[in-house]
């Protein structure tokens, strides 16, 4: 049995539920298949509204320790509603990443706000390739142009990309490799930190 | 067909959804983020969410261009030869014809950076500075400053896509900034033709101007510095004939429009805090 919380519990800016998100948790992390037993936690920023987008996963003690953006629940449509639809597929790629770092494949991995921007991003093509063949509906071109942005708009980059989202079993080593293809690892490093919209 | 078409009746298709501009300016989430560091608003890849930013702001671009190409059409059709030259609406039948370009063009681009049509709302308060009744109040507040604005996000687009490396979305934005320097062109040669005799209704026109100029720098949505999303793009803004006071007075409104969004949000988050305090 997993036990799973969900913060902030009940939410006060946004009409999101709990126990709602609490249940799609857990239908990801089984479709992810995540080891039963681990406990996962979610943080939800609900002050962060669209598109003000982004989320992290982290192991911390055996624990799956989740936050994620209130804007990435938000239905696009309607400002301030919360979209199931959107958040099965951001709680599938989180689950699969901190899946990865239950594993030896990723166990030198630093924890996600240490994490390049070219980094994250071979990492989250690769959660959301599998993610999109567990039949989540990951949008692909999305994925791509987010890739693009990290690693340049290239045949290189193009064909990286491809290699993770159709990897089955990449590790840490073949992340950072793929970000010295691209050229991504040579990138000055930026003065805006990657966890920024989780600092309060 | 009927004239002076409200923008409650603008034809669209189910995907897309309409939004109102009071929907955001209530969120209760506004005044908290207002206070917080969230990075600097100005495009950039570095920027955190980077990727659905640059959508967003495309999909924004889209449904502005079909207004644009429905209110220059509305401007053909809605005046008779007396009020509105045959000139002007041989002038603004071109920009309909630019405009649907630019609208296949943005279609493409979200194409390329993952969105869909209708993907996110639309908001029409650009077609609303369009349903002016005075074709040169009317002109005024689409060519001078909604096409003005239209200068400053292509601009931003063309130097994010340059940032990012992305040379599709660089100089598809440079395309369309070249057909929006033309469209202020218009709109200030029709401004001194049909007001050269009336300086009062000149007057009246470029104050309708102003007005739609400070909607637009809402929140500081565009301005200056790194805390606008949308820069001011004064060389190109020079070419299409703006002068360096007019753009100085806009940057100097921007500035004032930004405070006041502070200023707001400070009192929204102190009115939350002590609500919540209360309950």
């Amino acid at each position: 049995m997993t036990s799973i919380t969900v913060t902030p519990d009940p939410f006060t800016l946004v009409p999101y539920d709990a126990a709602e998100i609490a249940s799609l948790v857990e239908e990801a992390a089984a479709r992810a298949e995540v080891p039963p037993g681990v406990e996962i936690a979610l943080v939800v920023d609900e002050e962060l509204f669209a598109p003000l987008t982004g989320h992290m996963s982290d192991v911390v003690d055996g624990r799956i320790v989740l936050w994620i953006s209130g804007a990435n629940f938000e239905d696009n449509k309607r400002p301030c509603h919360f979209s199931a639809e959107q958040a099965r597929i951001d709680l599938a790629v989180m689950m699969l990443r901190g899946k990865d770092r239950l594993s030896e494949d990723f166990a030198e991995a630093p924890p996600d706000a240490q994490l390049s921007r070219g980094e994250r991003a071979a990492w989250d093509a690769y959660a959301a390739g599998r993610a999109s063949r567990l039949g989540f509906a990951v949008r692909r071109p999305r994925q791509l142009y987010d890739f693009r942005l990290q690693h340049g708009f290239t045949d290189a980059s193009d064909a990286a990309f491809e290699r993770c989202w159709d990897g089955e079993r990449l590790t840490w080593a073949a992340v950072r490799e793929i970000c010295k293809e691209t050229g991504a690892s040579e990138r000055g490093v930026s003065k805006v930190p990657v966890d920024l919209l989780r600092q309060k | 067909m009927k004239k002076m078409l409200p923008e409650s009746e603008l034809a669209r298709d189910e995907r897309f959804v309409r939004t109102k501009i009071e929907d955001r300016l209530f969120d209760p989430r506004g005044p908290k983020v207002a206070q917080r560091n969230t990075g600097p608003a100005r495009m950039g890849p570095d920027r955190p969410a980077a990727g659905e930013r640059s959508r967003s702001l495309m999909h924004g671009i889209f449904v502005g261009e079909i207004q644009a190409l429905e209110g220059a059409g509305r401007t053909c059709y809605d005046f008779d030869d007396e009020t509105a030259p045959f000139q002007l609406k041989l002038d603004m039948a071109r920009q309909c014809w630019d405009e649907s370009r630019h609208c296949e063009i943005s279609v493409k681009l979200g194409d390329h950076m993952g969105t869909e049509i209708g993907e996110y709302t639309e908001s029409t308060f650009l077609f609303a500075a369009a349903c002016n009744p005075d074709p040169v109040l009317r002109l005024c507040g689409v060519n001078r400053a909604l096409e003005g604005l239209a200068i400053d996000v292509f601009n931003s687009m063309k130097e994010f896509g340059n940032e990012s490396g992305d040379p599709i979305l660089e100089f598809c934005e440079d395309w369309m900034l070249a057909d929006e320097v033309t469209h202020v062109k218009m709109g200030s040669d029709w401004l001194r033709r049909l007001t050269d005799t009336d300086p009062e209704r000149r007057e009246r026109a470029l104050e309708f101007q102003r007005t739609v100029d400070a909607i637009f720098n809402l929140g500081g949505f565009r301005g200056d510095d790194e805390e606008n999303p949308v820069q001011l793009a004064r060389n190109f803004r020079r070419l299409a004939g703006f002068t360096d006071e007019e753009n100085d007075s806009l940057a100097a409104l921007a500035r004032e429009s930004t405070e006041q969004a502070r200023e707001m949000a400070e009192m929204a988050a102190a009115a939350l805090d002590a609500s919540a305090q209360g309950s």
